[in-house]
């Protein structure tokens, strides 16, 4: 793979220093307005802002008003300050039911996630090409899938009477099919979640730190190795210290996945809201913004699931900040 | 805010064309054509959304439908079909939008809060000048009636009842119940006989199958006095309804713990796979149930939902309004549609064509007399025992934050009793309606 790449690699570099000498001059003979710059960047700016900062925007308007289906119609709205926000917090369902889904379910499957993922990719460098090949094709099956049709496949395998899962623990005797649905409760609702998340979510890992491990230089291994390092040790004190950029980004856009998953808890049975225990921030928010048109409140449950989660990122960040500075 | 732009826009347009009519003082309707008045809106379309599934074979119905409207009229009909499990959410959307079609099918629980919302236009003067006031069933004009002005033109209406399968009757040697002590030994007859099939399935997240045993209990969802409403699900009627109801799954055994999180599609697919013996379901379902399995052709039949000591359990009579909403730019030719639709052949055919009851009487007297035994029972239950759930825009809030269906779920699973579960509900009901739209 590397000796694909090289060539590309090189014609890049190789036209990226012809044009080199020509930019120094002109810039310093200021033939480049300062507004230039922005005039070539205002259809990103204009696309970017129509559908990222003004849905932003709105939501948290919105999350400081009383807005329902009339204010929908009439365009009137009705300034409630932080009421909405004391609404949600007060709310025993946010402690009790809804954070704690979100949080410990958000933890597990990102730490699941990025083990499952780490593993696959180890594997992966270790084979042969023509495995590799076949290997990602596979995973990459997994990632594919749209999370609605995922979903109901991992419904599907634990239904509770048609289930092949069910049917094969209850014929072992493990579980009597006559009192069992999984789906009631909370821990095998959010473990029969967890494996569709993972599922879903671990080749992106298994890619990128594949991609990671390409880039590794194999004398520090070998040196390692002949130093009398076992394997644990090598992956431990060389693979992941010099991965940690790559570690860190997957683990980044896990926790940002994971918290606000949203699909993959609607569709199973009872997570659209007959089952209270199984809410999540992301079902809460949508059962009561659009379910109930009480579209303040949906959109103060979703600032706080965004602030939430600016907050977890954030301390990521400080944390490989600060890794990089020692 | 487009909204009212669009409303400037038109009053200008208004201003310029010499006055729009005289009759649309209110702002939300806009007739200019007398009820019952021809118009030529050639050129025009008009845009329509239905129901998916209603009718399982639509198309023919509707081309016939826009040949005979382009003829009349000679507007254009753009037929849209919506799923009705997201067809909530696609109208407040559109309306949201400000891009809601001319005519709708909107559900009979829906149009309080689409009319309370501005949504709808008012169809009063319409349809009394059409002089079709006397022939509207009443259920359903209850339905779609906020503070005395109509928002739905009643189109169709269903009711729940049990449709039951006659073979594993027979086989067990059991007659239809005719009380709710019956429903037990008759199921439990069946589980006897057939100890694979499910005798009375209890669906958790299907808060129709419950209304019935609430109402036949003696108790009331909510009760308005003074133009507030409040809970009565917890009151000990109520609660003896449910008591019973949900027993027969946790006390007696007749349904499956896979129920308990089923909805009425879930059940519906099972019995057409054969594992139900009864259960509670829609006039408009035993067409479905035949096409999706054709071995149950003549094993399928249906009866009222027993009272406690005899007689019937009352059913919500549910159906559909046709709307017209604001946005209609032509409301006359909006208007046009909903009466040819409404009523006479077109409402007719789609009666037969869909299963459901025609909305207007002597369209419904015409059925009646026909005693078709898939029919009959269900139009006894609908005259004798029809109810409709509290028609306030508020109930449409309970329903999305689904508090019945949750207490339901929750009873069956065996995290609460009937007593803890049906507070609940009424606390929650409580804080929705005090609260206000």
């Amino acid at each position: 793979m590397a000796s694909t790449l090289s060539p590309d690699t090189r014609t890049g570099t190789a036209r990226r220093s012809r044009s080199a000498p020509e930019q120094p001059p002109r810039r310093r003979r200021g033939l480049t307005p300062s507004w230039l710059p922005w005039v070539l960047l205002a259809p990103a700016l204009t696309v970017l802002g129509g559908l990222l900062l003004y849905p932003l925007g709105r939501v948290v308007t919105l999350s400081v008003q009383d807005f329902g289906l009339r204010q929908l119609v009439t365009g009137e709205s009705e300034w409630v300050g932080l009421g909405n926000f004391a609404e949600v917090l007060a709310d025993p369902l946010l402690w009790r039911v809804a954070l704690p889904n979100t949080a410990v379910f958000a933890l597990v499957n990102v730490a699941l996630t990025v083990v499952v993922g780490t593993l696959v990719a180890l594997l992966l460098a270790r084979v042969g090409p023509w495995a590799r090949g076949l290997l990602t094709s596979a995973i990459m099956v997994a990632w594919a899938i749209p999370a609605v049709t995922g979903t109901y496949v991992w419904v599907f395998l634990f239904d509770a009477r048609s289930g092949p899962v069910m049917r094969l623990l209850g014929s072992l005797g493990l579980i009597d099919p006559e009192t069992t649905n999984w789906f009631t409760e909370r821990l095998p609702f959010y473990g029969i979640a967890t494996l569709n998340v993972v599922h879903h979510g671990f080749p992106f890992v298994a890619v990128t730190v594949l991609a990671g491990l390409m880039t590794l230089p194999k004398d520090a291994m070998e040196a390692a190795a002949l130093d009398g390092a076992n394997a644990w040790q090598r992956f431990w004190h060389i693979t992941v210290p010099l991965l940690k950029p790559v570690f860190a980004v997957v683990t980044i856009l896990s926790t940002i996945w994971d918290f606000k998953v949203f699909t993959q808890i609607y569709l199973m049975p009872g997570g659209s809201g007959t089952n209270r225990e199984v809410l999540n921030l992301g079902t809460w928010s949508y059962i009561t913004a659009i379910s109930q048109n009480r579209y303040g409140l949906g959109a103060a449950i979703a600032v706080l699931l965004t602030l939430l989660l600016l907050v977890i990122t954030m301390f990521y960040l400080r944390t490989l900040f600060r890794q990089e500075e020692l | 805010m487009r909204t009212r732009r669009w409303t400037i826009a038109a009053a200008a347009l208004c201003l310029l064309t010499a006055g729009c009519g005289s009759g649309s003082g209110k702002a939300s309707s806009g007739f200019e054509a007398g009820a019952d008045e021809t118009i030529n809106a050639e050129g025009e379309t008009l845009t329509v959304w239905i129901m998916e599934g209603t009718n399982p074979d639509a198309e023919p119905f509707f081309d016939e439908l826009s040949t005979a409207f382009t003829e009349e009229t000679g507007a254009e009909l753009d037929v849209q079909f919506v799923p009705w499990a997201e067809a909530h959410d696609k109208f407040v959307k559109s309306i949201a939008g400000g891009t809601t079609p001319d005519v709708a099918e909107v559900g009979t629980t829906w149009t309080p809060e689409f009319a309370d919302a501005g949504a709808l236009v008012d169809l009063s003067s319409q349809v009394e000048s059409s002089g079709l006031s006397n022939d509207l069933v009443p259920g359903l004009v209850e339905a779609g009636t906020i503070d005395g002005a109509l928002y739905g033109m009643p189109w169709y209406a269903g009711v729940r009842s049990v449709v039951y399968r006659t073979d594993l009757f027979e086989a067990a040697g059991v007659e239809p119940p005719t009380t709710w002590d019956e429903i037990v030994t008759v199921g439990k007859a069946i589980k006897k006989a057939d100890p694979d099939v499910i005798p009375f399935p209890i669906a958790g997240d299907s808060e129709y199958g419950a209304y019935p045993f609430v109402w036949g209990g003696g108790g009331e969802i909510a009760v308005e006095e003074g133009g507030t409403w409040t809970s009565t699900i917890d009151s000990p009627e109520a609660q003896q309804g449910l008591e019973f109801y949900t027993g027969l799954a946790t006390e007696h055994g007749l349904s499956t713990p896979a129920a308990t999180t089923w909805n009425e599609a879930d059940l519906s697919d099972a019995f057409s796979r054969g594992e139900v013996a009864m259960m509670i379901s829609g006039s408009w379902t035993p067409g479905a149930l035949l096409e999706a399995n054709p071995d149950l052709e003549g094993k399928i039949g249906a009866f009222p939902i027993p009272g406690p000591d005899g007689g019937y359990s009352p059913s919500f009579l549910g159906g559909s309004h046709l709307s017209v909403f604001n946005t209609a730019e032509n409301p006359d030719l909006a208007w046009a549609l909903v009466r040819l639709m409404g009523t006479g052949e077109f409402a007719e055919k789609w009666g037969d064509q869909s299963g459901f009851f025609p909305g207007t009487t002597p369209l419904l007297e015409k059925v009646q007399a026909a005693d078709d035994p898939l029919v009959s029972p269900f139009a006894t239950q609908m005259v004798e025992a029809g109810a409709s759930l509290p028609v306030t825009p508020l109930y449409g809030q309970v329903q999305g934050k689904k508090t019945v269906a949750a207490m339901l779920q929750s009873i069956l699973s065996g995290d609460k009793s009937v007593e803890e579960a049906s507070a609940a509900a009424a606390d929650e009901m409580d804080a929705v309606f005090s609260r206000g739209s």
